[in-house]
């Protein structure tokens, strides 16, 4: 490259350069940039609950791995830690309130997706299987949302959960199993509260982060349904 | 030593784009657009979160039941219907019908929609069944919901 032509470059040009010259980035990025969003798709709002629900569960990553930083998962610490980030810890408050209303917000946008995708027939072929791992997701979330439940450790989680996993418990054949999976024992216990802790901070965002990458993969590998 | 050939687009391939998508081009537009709408999302949420603040009851106490108590929202057309079902159905007891049906049959009926539904049509007016059938299923989700509110422990 002649020596003017290097030294009207930009800061960021060169930063480009220097990225493309080792990953062609010429030829990566414009599939990405340059994919166009549907006008059918950019037009109506009825399209962005998905977005909307992906939005909710990053807010719900940041703000769950700093509650999980002061959160203790045991029967005698777990109340008081949650006190503790209610009044003591800075801004834990909000951290935990939106952590909360992320959580509701999620579900309801992954219900009214769910619904849309229903009624626009957006299932169809070939979408078949997004609509199957669709669902999947949907049991993740609602999972995700009955094993936070507990953690705080209050009257409600504690009943909250007792009826719950009482329910899961009555389904013929599997439901002891599930219920012991669940609780590690006969009732609501010390067990129970870090086998929630384990499934809601490990064992779900592992499923959930798995279930998405194939989730977008198969939108960015088939398109937004719509009119033609 | 192998040598691997990739194939480079020919340029004339590069021009006849078969199929011409109208929309915005995913950057800056529309990138721009969703971080628009991304703040107010996230805005809504931290005012939700500061004027509602997540609740916090008494300590978990096994020995006292509150009442009433209820389970998530989301959860409450589960429960609903495990309320409403109160009938033995020849030698099933009404106990297992009112969990088997909101968790494990609704779930596998939900799973198979693709597969039951071969109607090749997208279009809504080619869709009224499916469409009958998606508007009896939210009432009666929405009517379960309403019964485990007033039926709450
Ligand atoms: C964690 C939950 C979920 C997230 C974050 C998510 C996200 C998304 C996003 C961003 C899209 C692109 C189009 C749009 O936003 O409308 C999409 C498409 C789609 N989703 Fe989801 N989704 C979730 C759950 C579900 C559920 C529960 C179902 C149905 C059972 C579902 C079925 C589909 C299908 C079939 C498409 C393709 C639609 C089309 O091509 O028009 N998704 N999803």
């Amino acid at each position: 490259m002649p020596e003017q032509l290097e030294v009207s470059m930009t800061i960021y040009d060169k930063i480009y350069k220097w990225l493309d010259d080792r990953f062609k980035l010429r030829e990566l990025l414009p599939s990405i940039v340059k994919h166009p969003a549907p006008e059918y798709a950019v037009s109506n709002p009825l399209y962005c609950l998905g977005g909307t629900a992906f939005l909710c569960f990053l807010i719900l990553v940041i703000t769950g791995i700093f509650l999980a930083m002061y959160y203790k998962p045991t029967p005698d610490e777990a109340y008081k830690s949650v006190q503790n980030i209610m009044t003591a810890v800075p801004m834990g408050s909000l951290v935990r309130s939106t952590h909360h209303w992320a959580a509701n917000t999620m579900i309801a946008a992954v219900m009214l997706h769910m619904i849309r995708i229903y009624f626009m027939g957006a299932y169809k072929k070939p979408r078949e299987l997004n609509w199957v791992v669709g669902i999947f997701l949907l049991l993740t979330v609602t999972t995700f949302g009955f094993s936070g439940y507990l953690l705080p450790w209050d009257q409600l989680s504690f009943w909250a959960t007792k009826i719950g996993t009482g329910i899961a418990g009555s389904l013929p054949v599997i439901g002891g199993y599930i219920s012991l999976l669940l609780m590690g024992g006969n009732d609501i216990g010390a067990d129970t509260l870090t086998r929630f802790f384990a499934i809601h901070v490990l064992i779900l965002p592992i499923a959930i982060a798995t279930l998405l990458g194939l989730h977008f993969i198969m939108v960015r590998i088939q398109g937004i349904s719509g009119r033609l | 030593m192998a040598i691997i050939e990739i194939e480079q687009p020919k340029a004339e391939e590069q021009h006849s784009e078969p199929v011409r998508v109208r929309g915005l081009p995913f950057f800056p537009h529309f990138l721009l657009r969703e971080v628009v709408v991304m703040c107010l999302i996230g805005g809504s949420l931290l005012l939700l979160a500061s004027y509602y603040p997540a609740g916090l009851l008494s300590p978990a106490d096994p020995f006292t039941t509150p009442t009433p108590i209820y389970p998530e929202w989301y959860f409450l057309y589960v429960f609903g219907f495990l309320k409403f079902w109160t009938f033995d159905l020849g030698p099933i007891p009404a106990k297992i019908i009112g969990v088997t049906v909101p968790m494990v049959l609704w779930y596998g009926l939900l799973i198979l929609v693709p597969f039951i539904d071969r109607n090749p049509s997208a279009d809504i007016r080619n869709r009224k069944i499916a469409v009958a059938l998606g508007v009896i299923a939210l009432l009666g989700i929405l009517f379960f919901t309403y019964y485990g509110i007033v039926h709450g422990e």
